[in-house]
């Protein structure tokens, strides 16, 4: 491989990490562009989002990666997956909003952000003890189609998992930007007082705004499962803290934001394991997200809202 | 007035048991019988006769380990309180400070680093700290051997320095930016460590690390000693943390965490005292960690993950935050739980399974649930019990009446207050000049090419219809916002774009019209935060209490009384009411003493005045301190005002009600659509045809 391939292949793979981490970033910006909180609880709704896709498609039959589909059975098998997944996280995130967060709306101070680090240990301990500490072998029916460009590989799962990121947030782009639901979560955005004398139930709108990020995380879950073909209880962890740099890096509380940060994370993380060892990865990132703060705090693109002091 | 300052005290001690069960009633029935004063003296003495006794009474070698793991972390958790609980920043990578203060004492004690030997090294080996040691077949190598009891202090000197390093960059965003940062950082550290294997031995962590010595005797790893070391150790943080929250460092860092914008708007530095709580609390850690290394004798980055991070946040949490005996008791109860309890219950639990014959029971780890029990601790106390299990107190001794009543005064102050004096200024120089003041929000240009000038020892009236820019023209002058051109002069000075609390220490203070008061805080601590720009200790005078502290401290304390008395006043009569309503409103009895949600709006506003007041300043900014006042209130707080002013100070107030405005003010200015219509005597502005038009409209204008 030429340095030349080696470069591409790296932009393929950080690709493919920054479609995850832009999905996941995505729950963060919105829930903190809607209530200003950081939502820890997110980190492991993506990584319970992952277990319960696993489950899904194993209920389908799937286990491990013996079984390959292909055609319609496979756009059938994926979609089922998807939905059923981003159902079940969705419901999972409403339910915390519900239980945990929604009393604390208007508390002052670290409260609520603390009560989503319960939130997100009681997640992260539930399926370390009931699903063990190992890794768990993913089902994947994705058959091994792949393609040479030059001598760089570019695989169908990572095809498979672009377009899946690039349908989902256009999805969300459309329902945000073009819909009556979209204006309302916009609206309170930027006010959440006006918004309520407008005649807007903002209760619904935070509920709905938990429900989609969860539900993009809960999608990002699966899509991490079927490109590492592994999963666990573990993953939450340093995949929510480089997801909410990308928010942060885009410009927290900004929904295009999140997506731009994403990718250029996902392509720092792999370009930057090449250039230095794999093992510094983590500080290269959290370099970033500090630098960010402390020069731009607004992000790249900045806030989307203005915001109280 | 001697008989009436002792009837609130009485009924304070009749009132509170009415609700109390039998069994607590029971269980506190010695209790009762030691006399109120000596209560807390006995019940130290309890405590620490316990404390030493306790490994003579428990005997079990792995019961004191627990024991003095325990202690360690109510150590940690008394650090954490600084930051999370004192100061509201949520920290959550706190264990990197503790690994931080372990690895410094674990490098410096073992002989995991062993530069060559050279003429150098000489003179720590003469001072004991160092040794030259025979390599077989190499040159001779140094191993070190600094003293633990240097490096304790040492350790919590580093962390407090790398505790400024992450903080720095950090501290001046919002608050729960910083929660992510430290995240970050609390991830960092356990990857440098084991990315360094030649400095810290990678993961596999130090080993050897050598136990502190006292005169001849090592600590090895028997725990008692450790145990007696880790009391001393959070006796002292506890003293050190009571010192601190009672201070003029801890009152601003509970302002801070209150309400920061007004922190700052009080004389709060605030980038300064984040800072100082962010490295006091590292210090604790780093000394924590040195402790703990010495008495495990190994260090791995596996101990200071983030769940460590969590589980200090937890015993906080649990304790109740800014609570310094709660998070003592959070972090004893959790570590027992954890090495006592569950295990306990484990052994049970399997007994039972065998009783039964029961697999499934045989098998059950509840010490692997811990971490879900800590989640589950942290959601319902935030739900349920927000101020954990011992609450921070927020009351202290009550007011005499006799202190309450002090100034009766319709008709204004008779007094002058001590430090309110008129300032000599040279001729001609106002007191405050504002030249072409612009001020922008997007579209909206809420301040517009303002000139202004308020000459010494006057009183302005700066009116209005509400959104013409007054309370932004406030926030220009006092440094909350930034003008986007234009200048401030302030006493000959050009104070543009100074941070707020060093306008504050110029001279202008200010209230607010929306009352951004200390909630948590009482309103005697309002009054001293107040006064934060004018003392003057620091966090080491705040511990140590040196004779100038504590008479500053008395003096401060005088003074914000005087300043109470003034505008407490009122509180009077109406304390006397809600004492005949009954025990539920006792909270007003205790005035000063008393918090927030005791008090109704117009107790608020001359309470906001007072904590102005209290700063010393030349040039006090009202922002309508008589809204929500009745007419008799409204006129009171005018002669007040008046008499403030007769002192020396000048005023600039902003106001609604035009009877108060006509009444004090000197001059009256004018504000429409962020431009000044009209500047002038009263009389001359209310004949303003502009000013008509801006209240009134344009046909009223016209009907002139």
């Amino acid at each position: 491989m030429t340095l030349h391939d080696v470069v591409l292949q790296q932009i393929i793979n950080g690709l493919s990490l920054g479609a995850m981490y832009s999905l996941l970033a995505l729950g963060f910006t919105m829930v903190y562009g809607i209530i200003e909180l950081i939502n820890f609880a997110h980190f492991n709704i993506f990584m319970v989002g992952s277990f319960i896709a696993m489950f899904a498609l194993q209920f389908l039959g799937l286990h491990g990666q013996s079984r390959l589909l292909t055609g319609w059975p496979l756009v059938g098998a994926l979609s089922l997956g998807f939905a059923s997944t981003m159902l079940a996280s969705g419901l999972l995130g409403v339910a915390i909003e519900r239980i945990a967060l929604r009393p604390m709306r208007n508390v002052r101070g670290t409260a609520a952000m603390i009560t989503t680090i319960g939130v997100s240990y009681i997640l992260f301990n539930i399926i370390l003890l009931t699903m063990g500490a190992g890794a768990q072998n993913y089902p994947n029916p994705l058959p091994q189609v792949s393609w040479h460009i030059g001598g760089a590989v570019l695989r169908l799962r990572e095809v498979l998992l672009w377009s899946v990121s690039l349908i989902l947030m256009g999805v969300l782009h459309i329902f945000v930007q073009r819909t009556k639901m979209g204006k309302a979560m916009r609206a309170t955005a930027q006010d959440q007082e006006a918004a309520r004398m407008m005649g807007i139930e903002v209760d619904q709108i935070v509920m709905l705004t938990f429900f989609i990020g969860s539900a993009l995380a809960g999608a990002a879950g699966l899509i991490f499962g079927l490109y590492y073909n592994n999963t666990s209880f573990l993953i939450g962890y340093t995949a929510g803290l480089r997801a909410f740099t990308a928010a942060v890096l885009g410009g927290i509380g900004n929904i295009v934001g999140a997506m731009m940060g994403g990718l250029i994370i996902g392509l720092i993380e792999a370009l930057g394991g090449q250039v230095l060892q794999v093992r510094w990865t983590d500080v290269i990132i959290f370099s970033i997200l500090i630098g960010v703060l402390a020069l731009r705090p607004t992000g790249l693109l900045g806030l989307s809202t203005p915001k109280k002091s | 007035m001697a008989d009436a300052s002792r009837v609130p005290a009485a009924d304070l001690e009749a009132a509170p048991p009415a609700r109390r069960a039998p069994l607590t009633a029971a269980l506190l029935a010695p209790v009762r019988r030691i006399p109120a004063t000596a209560r807390r003296p006995v019940g130290l003495g309890f405590l620490i006769a316990g404390t030493l006794l306790f490994p003579f009474i428990v005997r079990n070698a792995g019961d004191i380990d627990a024991a003095a793991n325990a202690l360690a972390f109510a150590m940690l958790a008394l650090g954490l309180n600084i930051v999370v609980g004192f100061a509201g920043l949520l920290d959550l990578g706190y264990a990197a400070f503790f690994a931080i203060g372990a690895y410094i004492y674990g490098m410096v004690a073992s002989t995991q680093i062993t530069p060559p030997w050279t003429d150098v090294w000489q003179p720590l080996q003469w001072l004991g700290l160092a040794s030259r040691a025979h390599v077989e077949g190499g040159l001779d190598v140094v191993h070190l051997h600094v003293s633990f009891w240097l490096m304790l202090p040492g350790a919590a000197l580093v962390a407090a320095g790398f505790g400024i390093l992450f903080g720095a960059p950090t501290l001046r965003l919002r608050g729960d930016y910083l929660a992510i940062v430290t995240l970050g950082f609390g991830e960092i550290i356990p990857i440098v460590v084991r990315n360094t294997p030649d400095w810290t031995n990678g993961p596999m962590g130090l080993n050897g690390v050598i136990s502190p010595q006292v005169f001849g005797f090592r600590f090895g790893v028997t725990s008692t000693p450790y145990y007696y070391l880790a009391a001393f150790l959070v006796a002292l943080l506890v003293f050190v943390s009571y010192r601190l929250k009672d201070s003029r460092i801890g009152r601003a860092w509970m302002a801070i965490r209150e309400d920061e914008i007004a922190a700052g708007a009080m004389g709060v530095n605030r980038t300064r005292l984040k800072l100082m709580a962010f490295s006091i609390g590292a210090a604790f850690a780093g000394a924590t960690g040195t402790f703990y290394v010495a008495k495990l004798g190994t260090a791995t980055p596996d101990m200071f993950q983030f769940p460590v991070s969590v589980m200090v946040l937890v015993m906080i949490v649990l304790g109740g935050m800014g609570s310094v005996p709660g998070v003592v008791l959070g972090a004893l109860i959790l570590q027992l739980l954890q090495s006592w309890f569950l295990q306990d219950l484990t052994q049970w639990v399997h007994a039972l399974g065998r009783l039964v014959g029961s697999e499934g029971l045989q098998q059950v780890e509840l010490v692997q649930t811990i971490e879900l029990i800590f989640g589950i601790i942290l959601v319902l106390m935030m739900l349920y019990r927000r101020d954990g299990l011992i609450p921070a107190s927020r009351t202290t001794a009550s007011l005499s009446l006799a202190e309450q009543a002090a100034m009766p005064s319709r008709g204004g102050i008779g007094v002058s207050l001590s430090g309110i004096r008129a300032v000599q200024l040279p001729a001609g120089t106002p007191m405050l000049e504002v030249l072409g003041l612009t001020k922008r929000f997007g579209g909206i240009t809420a301040v517009k090419d303002l000139g202004f000038t308020i000459d010494p020892r006057t009183v302005v009236g700066l009116i209005g219809p509400n959104g013409s820019g007054k309370t932004t023209f406030f926030n220009l002058v006092t440094g909350l916002d930034t003008p986007d051109s234009g200048r401030v002069f302030f006493m000959g000075e050009d104070i543009t774009g100074l941070p707020s609390h060093t306008i504050v220490e110029r001279g202008i203070a200010r209230t607010f019209q929306t009352l951004r008061l200390f909630a948590n805080m009482t309103v005697l601590e309002n009054v001293l935060v107040g006064m934060h720009a004018r003392t003057r200790a620091n966090a080491v005078g705040a511990v140590l209490l040196p004779r100038s502290v504590r008479a500053e401290e008395k003096d401060a304390r005088e003074w914000a009384m005087e300043v109470l008395a003034i505008f407490g006043n009122r509180l009077l009569p109406r304390v006397r009411d809600i004492r005949r309503a009954g025990a539920a409103a006792l909270d007003l009895v205790w005035c000063a003493c008393g918090r927030y949600d005791s008090y109704y709006e117009r107790g608020l506003k001359r309470w906001d005045c007072a904590r102005a007041v209290a700063a010393r300043p030349r040039l006090l900014l009202l922002d309508e301190p008589t809204a929500g006042m009745n007419p008799a209130e409204t006129m009171e707080l005018a002669e007040q005002i008046r008499s403030l002013n007769k002192m020396g100070l000048t005023v600039l107030l902003i106001e609604h009600k035009l009877n108060v405005v006509n009444t004090i003010s000197d001059k009256v200015a004018v504000l429409d659509y962020g431009e000044k219509i009209a500047e002038g005597r009263v009389e001359e502005v209310h004949r303003n045809e502009d000013v008509i038009r801006a209240y009134l409209g344009r046909t009223a204008a016209a009907g002139i």
